[in-house]
């Protein structure tokens, strides 16, 4: 990814490794503009993107460490719980009632 | 809201594993999802088997908060934020919503299809080697690799199509 002008089989190589090591992030920022501009326009590109996400999916989906569901449950209660309480908030205060709740 | 949970957490964290790639990241994302479906439930009213819940459930929760991960990321990115959201949450493929295991199958039955070197390339890929260690047991170079992977991943994004013709699927 340190290529400073990435031709688009380059660009794709390293958005197939990114995702693969779960780094998209970093991909993102090494893009330059000239190499965002490349992507933009490349058909081949974006096609491409949508094999590299099934193969990802299947070379590495079941190798992926699942969390304890039930630990992530009380993380959803607990979300849940805080999104009531911003609701209750807002309507026993009418003033602040614009306030988006997302 | 937790047998629906347990019921359905293996089938959409697999599925955001598709787009993120990363396993913190995915809990994340589908934390808000549980919590905007308990907060909306209206979509899945109808749903009638897996593949419709996936599909509803992509659609209407997953992809808004897919698109919102990487929304923070667009002041330092070059992308523009349309490329930066096809990129991070696009529309539904041709097979998004194959189960894990026809997935797996279909891509099989794809590799048979390619030369040597190119089901190879792809195959050292899915195992988790760096271009540079394909490279190496291709005997070539890092860039002749990134060129070969490149063709024939859209040589499977054609073969995919057919398939998809031919079993009258979408496209």
């Amino acid at each position: 990814m340190m290529n400073a002008d990435r031709e688009i089989q380059e660009l794709l190589a390293d958005y197939a490794g990114a995702l693969r090591d779960g780094c998209l992030p970093m991909f993102l920022k090494s893009l330059t503009r000239e190499e965002a501009k490349r992507i933009s326009e490349s058909r081949d590109f974006w096609e491409a993107t949508e094999i590299v996400r099934l193969m990802n999916s299947a070379g590495f989906g079941d190798k992926m460490v699942t969390p304890d569901v039930g630990l992530f449950i009380s993380r959803v209660d607990a979300g849940i719980a805080s999104r009531m309480k911003k609701a209750q908030a807002s309507t026993r205060n009418p003033s602040r009632s614009h306030v988006n709740l997302q | 809201m937790e047998p629906f949970v347990r019921a359905t957490f293996a089938l959409f964290i697999g599925h955001l594993h598709r787009y993120l790639g990363n396993e913190v990241e995915c809990e994340d994302v589908l934390e808000d999802v549980y919590a905007d479906i308990w907060e909306n439930p209206d979509h899945l009213r109808d749903v009638e088997d897996e593949r419709h819940l996936l599909k509803t459930v992509y659609l209407y929760y997953m992809r808004k908060r897919l698109r919102e991960v990487y929304r923070r990321l667009n002041r330092r990115a070059s992308l523009s934020q349309e490329d930066l959201q096809n990129l991070m949450a696009p529309d539904l493929g041709l097979c998004d919503l194959v189960s894990q295991e026809e997935l797996k199958q279909l891509l099989h039955k794809m590799l048979g299809k390619l030369k040597a070197r190119e089901r190879k390339a792809i195959e050292l890929w899915m195992e988790g080697m760096s271009n540079r260690a394909i490279a190496n047991q291709l005997g070539t170079t890092v860039g002749a690799v990134k060129m070969l992977e490149f063709r024939t991943i859209l040589k499977l994004r054609e073969m995919l199509k057919e398939q998809c013709r031919a079993s009258g699927g979408e496209e």
